[in-house]
């Protein structure tokens, strides 16, 4: 009996808490992705680069001597706008043709790499630090866990619960999930669609910006930094359902989970092609993932 | 309506093979090796960008990781040439099967999924390969498979060195364009025409007695075929191969020569593999931020030109000849 | 089309015209200057461009002025072996360096071989290279794997004898084999090895693998991990309270000029071992370092100082022949001896390997401070070039 406990406490405890907080941060991420396709039907190739600027962002307003606090004010703030003009000036001009899904896919694909190649422009190739806010570590049942990371589980879900009451208990909320359902029916009923979907492509880039910031001091910022959450974040969208915040919730829970752990039997390397193998099967499988789209469910 | 649409592609196509042999006569007068073989690297991932077209422009699937066929062939043939026997045809028939294999079970594993999902396994599928083999000691890990043998090509009557720059240019280029044919008038079969209708709206397809689901698993596999010949020609001109070949930049440029092209058309990838190629090759030397330029050219041509190069050319050559007519 | 015809003009006109001898010296230079190591590329950029303005200055290298060619590798093969191929054949450079990844410089060798050129590396450190696929015409004037071991080991077992190691790489070739080549060199001084783990290549989060640490209690903690993963890795173990009673050494590679500045404090008691830091007590490096510090406000690290040495490598090599044909010039460079910043360095004639003396470095209020040193000829290793 004390064995299993021991194992509790100092194996898995710590591989579910880290888990936790690598997930909070993944879905934090794939919020912002989910519910740029669920409304707009776009898949955002370049959020990891939303991402990244908001990262950059923070790096630039720290170095100005501004608040850390007030970064994670003011970058989704910045971001926001820099989406929305994308939206405006980019995305809307492939919207109405036939081959809507590709045609979108391949800008924000060409906007990902111009970004790359600017942010190597402005920073510098090497990598740039932002100091944690939070220093130290605490101890929580006899695991230790930095308190940076505890504060990141606690603002995450805060945020996660902000855009969910958003969503769903507001009337701009209402407007976009109706929005979402039936573009027409919703602007003949007066919803003003096309500022609708460049706030909603804003606020999805925002959210990755913002995921960016409360990441900076964990993960450090670099050009291809990008990179790093895509697939990831593609697997918990596809997983929880195009469009879905709960499924996105849940399956950023699950999928970080199950890389949590299976990193202590197999190799870590494995952790990657797991997530994808999972990803595949839901797409042969339940294409719809665990909870449905946008507006639908 | 088929000689409007089938004339401008067929003009469009001898245009580039007159110029391709020009150039090939200008290089060997002029004693050259580094331009006929970035020419000939560039035909060769013109076969890929055909790959890719015949499931994008034809199909309606975009497949964000072709470059695991490609780089799959050039794998199999560098093994095959080095520790199996120098000749080329023999590399080409051991690709040929791999990738029908591989192709089978990828396209099984991909089919069921629409639009973007397909999208994004493809992508998956080629990630997860290319960390496999960044990752085995047997495929030469990161460093890849080196000292491939300049091979000569036996054709019956005569052989082609490899080593000669003209001389492969030659080979690849008539390669490439009996693939650029036999695709074009694979898509001009009843067989295209389904994959058109799929394209175009895939759940009337049924009602009009295909097994589109059967259709799109014969496609990916062409197109897995089609990617990994052209793959198999890398190690036979540049001597090595490198786990670079599978990676996701290798599928995003053969996109981008897709796009620059024009898609759906075939012809426009062999042109929209040279244009990328040149570009590349020139804004490289001249500025380290070519990324930027290329991305945004990209952009524009999205935006602006989501015809490519060829969709722009071909209606113009066609009212040419109409005019004529 | 018309790009072409020009391109084959071009080419026409190149090889058309005959070339006569005077004229500059070209130096082509394939190294990553986008992608996740341009970092290191512009170290090597700076070092050359360093090295051939001071070589212009007094003269050029056989009184000819030296200039340098620059192409982007994206530290990818593919694309380090056609550029390559552009500077041989159409900018006709007499020497080619500057590739960064091990894939990259071996096949380049092969490109360097086909058009009959010499070429170098500074930065690679697979042993492989010259090793097993040692080339006859590819310099290495860098430190390799087991050379960066040897002196680390040798510093280890002075300070903590028979100590407990963990070993924590990332899994690829590179890191693979840095750490089974310390590994062994260790264990033959007594050491014990704890443990082993392998995280993928930009790997974001290593707190999974800190509970096997935490439980395998090791007084040293072994790395290969680089760039940005090297800045995760360091600030993750401070921020889960790991480093303390936690000797933390690695390759050279692991902890540079250009990551540092991330890490902060996160790397302050790092030990590698490396043939070169700034803090070189000599009027050479002094005078190098203040040189590239006005030239370029950032202080030089082993790729910079590298990438300087090995245009003097050429200029000597080149004098002692006096010419800059292929052959004379091969053999020349075999059994050479030249200065550099570091010191005088030996170029193995049996592996065109750079004998040079390896120093155990350690980060000390941000700065790399020799903390022992092992003579070139006890570090390099034997000879396992069976080529030429």
């Amino acid at each position: 009996m004390t064995d299993l406990a021991e194992a509790l406490q100092f194996v898995y405890g710590p591989q579910v808490l880290n888990g936790l907080a690598i997930g909070v941060a993944v879905i934090l991420m794939a919020l912002g992705l989910t519910i740029i396709f669920g409304l707009l039907d776009v898949i955002n190739m370049a959020h990891g680069e939303c991402y990244a600027l908001g990262a950059y962002l923070a790096v630039s307003l720290v170095a100005a001597g501004v608040n850390f606090w007030l970064c994670l004010l003011l970058v989704p703030v910045i971001a926001a706008a820099v989406g929305y003009f994308a939206e405006r000036l980019l995305i809307q001009r492939v919207f109405h043709s036939r081959d809507r899904h590709v045609l979108t896919l391949l800008l924000t694909f060409g906007i990902a790499i111009i970004a790359e190649d600017v942010f190597k422009l402005i920073y510098g190739p090497n990598p740039h630090k932002v100091e944690s806010p939070i220093q130290g570590a605490s101890e929580l049942l006899g695991i230790m866990l930095p308190n940076y990371r505890l504060f990141l589980i606690g603002a995450g879900t805060a945020i996660i619960v902000a855009v969910w009451l958003v969503v769903y208990r507001t009337s701009l909320g209402a407007m976009v999930r109706a929005a979402a359902f039936d573009k027409h029916m919703a602007a003949s009923l007066g919803v003003p669609v096309q500022r609708v979907c460049a706030t909603t492509f804003a606020f999805g880039v925002a959210l990755a910006a913002l995921s960016g910031v409360l990441l900076a001091p964990v993960y450090s910022v670099f050009p291809t930094m990008g990179k790093d959450f895509i697939l990831l974040a593609f697997s918990v969208v596809i997983v929880g359902g195009m469009g879905s915040i709960k499924g996105a919730v849940l399956a950023g829970l699950v999928l970080t989970q199950i890389q949590s752990i299976s990193s202590l039997y197999v190799s870590p390397v494995w952790s990657d092609p797991l997530v994808f193998g999972i990803m595949v099967l839901f797409l042969m499988v339940r294409p719809e993932g665990l909870a449905g789209r946008l507006g639908h469910g | 309506m088929d000689d409007l649409e089938t004339r401008p592609q067929r003009i469009l196509a001898a245009a580039f093979l007159v110029f391709a042999l020009a150039f090939a006569a200008f290089g060997a007068m002029a004693g050259d090796t580094f331009f006929l073989r970035l020419a000939t690297e560039a035909l060769i991932l013109a076969g890929l960008a055909m790959a890719v077209d015949v499931l994008l422009g034809y199909t309606g699937l975009l497949s964000l990781g072709h470059a695991l066929f490609f780089g799959l062939g050039a794998y199999v043939s560098a093994l095959a040439l080095k520790h199996w026997a120098p000749s080329f045809w023999g590399a080409l028939g051991a690709t040929l099967a791999a990738a029908t294999l591989l192709g089978s079970v990828a396209g099984f594993i991909s089919i069921r999924a629409r639009g973007v999902y397909f999208a994004l396994i493809t992508f998956g599928l080629a990630q997860v390969v290319y960390k496999a083999v960044y990752n085995t000691r047997e495929l030469g890990g990161s460093d890849g498979i080196l000292g491939i043998p300049e091979i000569q090509i036996n054709f019956g009557l005569f052989t082609a060195p490899a080593a000669s720059p003209a001389g492969f240019f030659l080979v690849v280029l008539a390669f490439v364009m009996l693939m650029y044919l036999a695709l074009a008038y694979l898509m001009r079969t009843p067989f295209g025409r389904a994959l058109l209708a799929i394209r175009t709206n895939e759940p009337r397809v049924p009602f009009l007695g295909y097994d589109s689901s059967r259709a799109k698993l014969i496609a990916f596999i062409i197109a897995a075929d089609a990617a990994a010949l052209a793959g198999a020609l890398y190690p036979m001109l540049r001597g090595f191969v490198s786990p670079d070949l599978l990676a996701f930049q290798a599928s995003g440029n053969a996109l981008i020569m897709v796009i620059l092209g024009g898609v759906g058309t075939l012809v426009g990838s062999l042109y929209g593999a040279v244009i990328l190629t040149a570009l590349k090759s020139v804004l490289g030397t001249w500025t380290e931020h070519h990324l930027i330029l290329i991305g945004a050219l990209f952009v524009v041509s999205v935006i602006f030109l989501p015809k490519g190069f060829a969709g722009y050319v071909l209606p113009r050559i066609g009212r040419f000849l109409g005019r004529r007519a | 089309m018309k790009q072409t015809l020009i391109a084959a003009a071009v080419a026409f006109a190149f090889t058309g015209a005959a070339q006569p001898q005077p004229g500059p010296i070209k130096i082509g230079v394939v190294t990553p200057l986008t992608g996740t190591y341009a970092g290191i590329g512009q170290q090597v950029k700076w070092g050359i461009d360093l090295a051939i303005k001071e070589i212009n200055d007094k003269g050029g290298i056989l009184g000819r002025k030296v200039e340098a060619l620059y192409e982007d590798e994206e530290a990818n093969p593919t694309v380090a072996v056609q550029k390559a191929e552009k500077l041989f054949q159409v900018s006709k450079v007499d020497f080619l360096t500057g590739t960064v990844n091990s894939g990259s410089t071996l096949a380049v060798s092969q490109v360097a071989e086909r058009n009959q050129r010499l070429a170098a590396t500074t930065v690679s450190f697979s042993d492989a290279i010259t090793g097993a696929q040692c080339s006859p015409n590819m310099f290495r004037v860098n430190a390799r794997a087991g050379m960066q071991s040897a002196a680390l080991v040798e510093w280890m077992v002075k300070e903590k004898p028979n100590p407990t190691v963990f070993y924590l790489g990332p899994d690829y070739e590179m890191g693979r084999s840095t750490v089974s080549a310390f590994k062994s060199a260790a264990e033959k001084r007594g050491a014990k090895s704890v443990g082993e783990v392998f995280a993928p290549l930009d790997n974001k989060d290593y707190s999974p693998f800190f509970g096997q640490i935490r439980s395998a209690k090791p007084q040293v903690l072994y790395t290969s991990v680089a760039g940005n993963d090297t800045v995760r890795f360091m600030s993750q173990l401070v921020e889960y309270g790991l480093t303390k009673n936690l000797q933390i050494v690695g390759a050279a590679g692991t902890v540079t000029a250009q990551n540092l500045g991330a890490m902060g404090n996160a790397a302050e008691g790092y030990v590698t071992g490396a043939a070169y830091t700034p803090e070189l007590d000599s009027p050479a490096n002094k005078a190098f370092v203040s040189a590239f510090k006005a030239a370029w406000k950032t202080e030089p690290d082993l790729y910079g100082v590298d990438s300087y040495g090995v245009v003097y490598f050429y200029k000597a090599a080149a004098e002692k022949a006096k010419t800059t044909d292929t052959d004379k010039v091969r053999a020349a460079a075999r059994g050479l001896d030249w200065d550099t910043p570091q010191g005088k360095k030996h170029m193995r004639a049996g592996d065109h390997q750079a004998v040079q003396d390896m120093y155990a470095v350690k980060v000390t209020s941000g700065k790399f401070k020799i903390v022992a040193k092992v003579p070139g000829t006890a570090a390099v290793g034997p000879d396992t070039c069976d080529k030429f």
